[in-house]
């Protein structure tokens, strides 16, 4: 049972992370943002889109899975700490620098995710269902 | 946007565009699905596709797919993600005054941990 969780936040961990890559490619090939119908043609018109809304999808489905049989509070922190994956992967990806004010701010909302975990877990009983796998 | 430039006001107003959206629209959804006359099984989404509350969550959600795309396509991806954890606090914070959700010492010290955060990153550029 515990590799089916570590293997579900994985896979929850990786759709969330090629969601939220494919947005920013998506993003970036669509400059300059525009409130008109020709930045919708040119963010629907390449594929990056679709990968953004197939990591929606997956992590959304993921997600409900993991909550049948994992506790609320670990499900909500791991669902949220796909801004490590993202971070490291933007380093890569996209030449981003890890500067001391980036690390500094995800250190304190980790800790501040973690916490509310926790909040969570101590009050499963009364707890109402938290934010989906989202933004 | 490089390191030490202070955040545009397109920026800023995507950004708290995002999260009106992102707390409408999970709002919406609570109140939908915590309507008790709701019924069951087919019955239930029935139910809840005549009335506004469903359609209003899916409206938010739509536009903010957009927003979020804009958003980030001005701010490097790894600064975009960490403002976008704001969101967590807003939707804590709304179902405190909406919903009479109580908020625990542990939840407050998580909130204002999340939200130092926030700061770090958007002041410091």
């Amino acid at each position: 049972m515990r590799r089916f969780y570590l293997f579900g936040f994985l896979l929850l961990m990786g759709f969330d992370s090629l969601a939220q890559i494919s947005f920013k490619y998506a993003g970036t090939q669509a400059l300059p943002v525009e409130v008109n119908v020709a930045w919708l043609l040119r963010v629907f018109g390449q594929p990056w889109v679709y990968g953004a809304i197939v990591g929606y999808v997956g992590a959304f489905f993921t997600w409900m899975a993991l909550l049948k049989h994992a506790p609320i509070g670990p499900a909500f922190a791991a669902s949220h700490l796909e801004v490590v994956s993202v971070m490291l992967l933007s380093v890569w990806l996209f030449d981003e620098q890890l500067t001391l004010v980036r690390v500094a701010g995800a250190s304190a909302i980790i800790a501040g995710i973690v916490c509310l975990g926790f909040a969570e877990n101590s009050e499963h009983a009364a707890a109402p269902g938290p934010a989906a796998a989202d933004t | 946007m490089p390191a030490g430039d202070s955040i545009s006001p397109l920026v800023a107003g995507l950004w708290l565009l995002n999260i009106v959206l992102d707390s409408g629209g999970q709002l919406a959804f609570k109140a939908a699905a915590g309507d008790e006359t709701a019924g069951d099984g087919l019955a239930r989404w029935k139910h809840m596709a005549a009335r506004p509350w469903l359609w209003l969550g899916v409206g938010c959600y739509v536009i903010e797919f957009l927003v979020w795309i804009a958003f980030l396509s001005l701010v490097p991806l790894s600064e975009g993600v960490l403002l976008g954890s704001i969101n967590i606090v807003a939707i804590m914070v709304a179902g405190r005054i909406l919903f009479g959700e109580k908020l625990t010492r542990l939840r407050i010290a998580g909130i204002l941990l999340v939200t130092l955060g926030v700061a770090i990153v958007g002041l410091g550029g």
